[in-house]
């Protein structure tokens, strides 16, 4: 994304030099029309309405509907013959959120399975460096939690979803500490400690609560080895969920699975399927890098629209302000939030502060694009961002790379450079899909059977997301679904066999709307993965002759 | 065969002139009654207008409607009893959910010339509760005729019994059993309804669409009908259309329409470009057509002659997409929940076989299991009270004959 109009990096380091006022507040109005103008989900062309399934109609991000508007992957054929598996709940996903339900569900008696692409923990929750939200500061409460999550999305989350995610929201936090959770800890006098409190963008009072600036990674190392360990939980890697199966009656009954190691399909039969497939960022909506990692394929999303559940903001994605922009190969990857919450600043070419750091991150990130559209960016090496004053940061409190931006230096080292000295060239990085499945405050879909729980859900953070409330919605409703998917499996009705008859009908409306029907999805890896699941099975039935 | 302008095959049972729900009104107001009335005045002359309309049993046996007439009508006693026989229940089949929910009107007045022209004096609409909203419209239907004077004219006494549900509460002595209060359980035969039915009193049973054909039948006379249908084939068909095909749904076709015009006409074609794998006809319960039956008309004696049946008009269509172990493990497995218990072949024979094909379509089956369940399909066979067991078989074995070979592709090591 080079633009020809870019200022040169060693001008914008000389302008870099002189200290620079904080950028003026901006009133509703101004940041609507910035959004407007400049947010990547209002890029002209970039958006399609879409054509078959319960959502029709709704606007959605050309890449994401291409497989929305696919053919399944499975046929009947392919399950016939295939081994089947029973389980009480099945959980699709092995993130932060899939393994808080897995652990939930069997905390509460059920038998679960957890079926994941990658391996378990292999997710964007290890990515998420900056920290959890909950109202726990003395300053706080949960009703400034809810009213900042509310206003952070532009005023369309779902009011009983964010109720929810906020109150339950210190009781996540003691249910993480007691899983073995290490959290920053602050001086609190008389040789007491508590939790480090730190601000987010978008909030009224500090509510950040980390681990240095690696927290996801820590959750997920906890939630590893707790799901590892428990008995009820049996774990399988390397195997995508293909398509839901359900029982003709609308009820979602399991899934079938396709087994890297076999090579071959398993059919499992569920009391309740929990979808927990993240986001979907490896599509590289609207041409943009991304911080998310190899199986953000939207896979969850696909199946679940497939089967018939309703998404809602499907067309509204977070790109994170700060991804690396120089050098070529790290683009895309995140640089925390963290920097920013603990001071550092903003700056264009000309060394101006053109945004308050700390307005939510759709805000900064449109004005960063409307920086670089209009010509303030820098330019190094043929890559153009806006700079991350690391520099300042480390010398109006010196030490704090080192001590709280562990994540920040790593990567600095990986371009061989030193943050301390150097400015970090940074723009906007496709990072989190805002919506998703429609989802009750229990992950209910709507879909019977059918539950959903992170970052494939809809309908908590509206429009745009605030900082820790991702890791904070992934336990929370991880907890939520996996309590009522145990619930579900224990006394649901089950009729009917695991079918994949709805796929029949999804043919049918396909070609009704003149869709194509050589398109197929779910992805499951991205195109760079070279996986295609035909030559896959071949290659099995090779190695059985 | 009768056209409309446009060319296409007349429209009779869903028509929609027909489909007034359960205004009575209304469906008298567009001719309704008519065929009544022309009963009314020649009580004696019904049967032999059935007769020579041609009109079979559409329920599935294609038996000869003026046949089973006459041998209720010839009991040597005074009392009789007509039933209207609406358990449908068979996967594929929505056939008669259309015609209570859409025409419940058009199958009463069916009902009522048939107990008039077999001298009955209690006609039982005897319908599936698990229709949903068309078991609500027949009820309302018949509510609807009550305090008409019609029905004081035929002297009838119309009610409706809601079936137990259970699919094997459509067989007709099952559904004797069940209209008297009992457990829907079959009965030996004989002696059959017609000669001692309910109460010992001889019983007509009809097919809901049987007896929606009669009230047009008597108002546009034997000629008319025998030209709907293509060939020697008489009347129209519903076909309830289901499976790998593009528009799947409820057709009316002439008689004797072929198979391919259904599925490659009505049906829009192959879901997803497929190709044409099988057919399930008439329910589960018979032989497979293939490919190479693609041409078959569908009238009684035609399917029959491919050693498969026409039944109740469902049409399960299967594509290259769609196994057919899987599917026919289905089948079985409804037919061993549908299994009233009573014979131990039927009740032991329909769990081993849904056994044996769960093993096949789960991947763990060998040679032996395929040797089992040719042994079942030569043992079973005529060992129930009903036909239940027989339908069961009918489709493993026909399966294992024409479709061998998927079945040997899904064993261990296959």
């Amino acid at each position: 994304m080079t633009t020809p109009n870019a200022i040169p990096w060693a001008e914008a380091l000389a302008a870099l030099a002189a200290d620079a006022p904080a950028a003026a507040k901006l009133g509703a109005e101004e940041k609507s029309a910035l959004l407007a103008a400049w947010h990547p989900d209002n890029k002209v062309g970039g958006m399609t309405n879409l054509l078959v399934g319960p959502s029709a109609g709704q606007p959605c991000p050309v890449d994401l509907a291409t497989l929305l508007h696919a053919n399944a992957l499975a046929d009947d054929m392919d399950i016939a013959g295939a081994a089947t598996v029973d389980t009480d709940v099945l959980v699709i996903g092995g993130g932060g959120a899939g393994c808080v339900a897995a652990l939930t569900a069997a905390e509460a008696g059920a038998r679960v399975l957890l079926a994941t692409k990658l391996g378990l923990g292999d997710s964007n929750t290890v990515m998420a460096e900056g920290g959890i939200q909950s109202a726990v500061g003395a300053d706080d409460s949960l009703q400034m939690h809810f009213l900042d999550t509310l206003r952070g999305g532009q005023g369309m989350g779902d009011p009983e979803l964010v109720r929810a995610l906020v109150g339950n929201g210190p009781a996540a936090i003691r249910w993480l500490i007691e899983r073995g959770m290490t959290f920053d800890m602050e001086d609190a006098g008389h040789g007491a400690k508590r939790l480090r409190r730190k601000r987010a963008g978008g909030t009224s009072a500090p509510r950040i609560l980390s681990f240095k600036d690696a927290t996801g990674l820590e959750i997920m190392r906890v939630l590893r080895e707790a799901t590892l360990l428990h008995p009820k939980i049996t774990v399988w890697n390397r195997s995508p969920a293909v398509e839901l199966l359900s029982d003709g009656a609308g009820r979602c009954r399991g899934a079938a699975i396709y087994s890297l190691y076999r090579h071959r399909f398993v059919v499992v039969r569920a009391g309740a399927v929990i979808m927990a497939t993240g986001g979907a960022g490896r599509l590289h909506i609207n041409g943009f890098p991304t911080s998310n990692h190899l199986g953000a394929t939207a896979d969850g999303l696909v199946l679940a629209y497939r089967l018939g559940a309703r998404l809602r903001e499907a067309d509204s994605f977070q790109y994170h302000p700060t991804g690396v922009a120089w050098p070529d190969a790290l683009r895309g990857q995140l640089i925390s939030e963290a920097a920013r919450s603990l001071g550092a600043q903003i700056r264009n070419g000309r060394g101006e502060r053109f945004v308050e750091e700390l307005a939510p991150r759709d805000v900064v990130a449109a004005a960063i694009l409307r920086e670089i559209g209009e010509g303030r960016g820098v330019e190094r090496d043929g890559c153009t961002g806006v700079l991350l004053d690391t520099p300042g940061l480390e010398r109006a409190k010196p030490g704090i790379l080192a001590g709280s931006l562990v994540s920040l230096l790593h990567l600095a080292h990986k371009s061989h450079t030193d943050p301390a000295r150097e400015p970090m060239l940074v723009t906007p990085t496709l990072h989190y899909q805002n919506g998703g499945i429609a989802v009750g405050p229990d992950g209910t879909t709507d879909i019977a059977g059918l539950f959903c729980a992170g970052e494939a859900s809809g309908g908590i953070h509206g429009r745009n997301r605030l900082m820790g409330n991702a890791l904070l919605e992934l336990v929370v409703f991880g907890r939520r679904s996996g309590a009522a998917a145990a619930a579900a499996a224990r006394s649901g009705r089950i009729t009917g066999r695991a079918n994949l008859n709805h796929v029949a009908d999804w043919r049918r409306a396909l070609a009704a709307a003149g869709l194509p029907l050589d398109v197929r999805a779910p992805m499951l890896f991205p195109p760079v993965a070279g996986f295609d699941i035909a030559e896959d099975r071949a290659l099995g039935r090779a190695a059985a002759a | 065969m009768n056209m409309t302008a446009n060319g296409m095959a007349m429209l009779v049972l869903t028509a929609d002139r027909c489909r007034t729900g359960a205004d009575l009104g209304a469906w008298l107001g567009q001719g309704g009654g008519e065929g009544l009335r022309a009963a009314l005045r020649d009580r004696a002359g019904v049967i032999d207008v059935i007769e020579r309309a041609g009109l079979r049993g559409l329920g599935g046996a294609g038996f000869p409607t003026a046949r089973k007439w006459r041998a209720v009508a010839g009991q040597p006693v005074t009392e009789r009893v007509a039933v209207c026989n609406g358990n449908e229940d068979e996967p594929g089949t929505f056939k008669d959910r259309f015609l209570l929910g859409e025409t419940p009107h058009q199958v009463i007045e069916g009902l009522l010339i048939a107990a008039v022209a077999v001298g009955a004096q209690r006609a039982v609409m005897y319908v599936n509760p698990g229709l949903g909203a068309a078991f609500h419209t027949a009820r309302e239907a018949v509510a609807a005729w009550q305090d008409h004077p019609l029905l004081a004219d035929a002297g009838v006494a119309l009610e409706l019994v809601p079936s137990s549900g259970q699919y094997v509460g459509g067989e007709e002595t099952a559904l004797v059993a069940s209209i008297e209060g009992g457990f829907p359980f079959p009965r030996r035969k004989p002696p059959f309804p017609a000669e001692s039915g309910i109460g010992g009193k001889p019983t007509l049973i009809n097919n809901v669409e049987t007896l929606a054909n009669v009230p047009h039948i008597l108002r546009h006379g034997p000629a008319w009908f025998r030209g709907l249908g293509q060939g020697e084939a008489a009347g129209t068909k519903l076909f309830s259309l289901s499976g790998d095909v593009q528009r799947p749904g409820l057709y009316e076709l002439p008689m004797g329409t072929a198979l391919e015009r259904l599925i490659f006409g009505e049906g829009g074609g192959m879901l997803s470009g497929k190709r044409f794998k099988a057919v399930f006809t008439g329910g589960p319960s018979n032989t497979l057509l293939t490919a190479a039956d693609l041409d078959v008309a569908l009238d009684f004696e035609s399917v029959r002659a491919r050693g498969s049946r026409l039944g109740t008009g469902a049409m399960i269509v299967v594509s290259e997409g769609t196994s057919i172990p899987r599917k026919v493990a289905e089948y079985v497995e409804f037919f061993a929940h549908g299994s009233c218990g009573q014979c131990t072949s039927c009740k032991a024979g329909t769990f081993q076989l849904a056994e044996l094909l769960r093993r096949v379509e789960s991947g763990f089956a060998t040679q032996a299991d395929l040797r089992a369940m040719r042994a079942l399909c030569g043992l079973l066979p005529g060992s129930g009270r009903c036909g239940l067991i027989d339908g069961a078989v009918t489709v493993v074995a026909s399966s294992l004959e024409r479709f061998g070979a998927e079945y040997e592709k899904l064993l261990i090591g296959g």
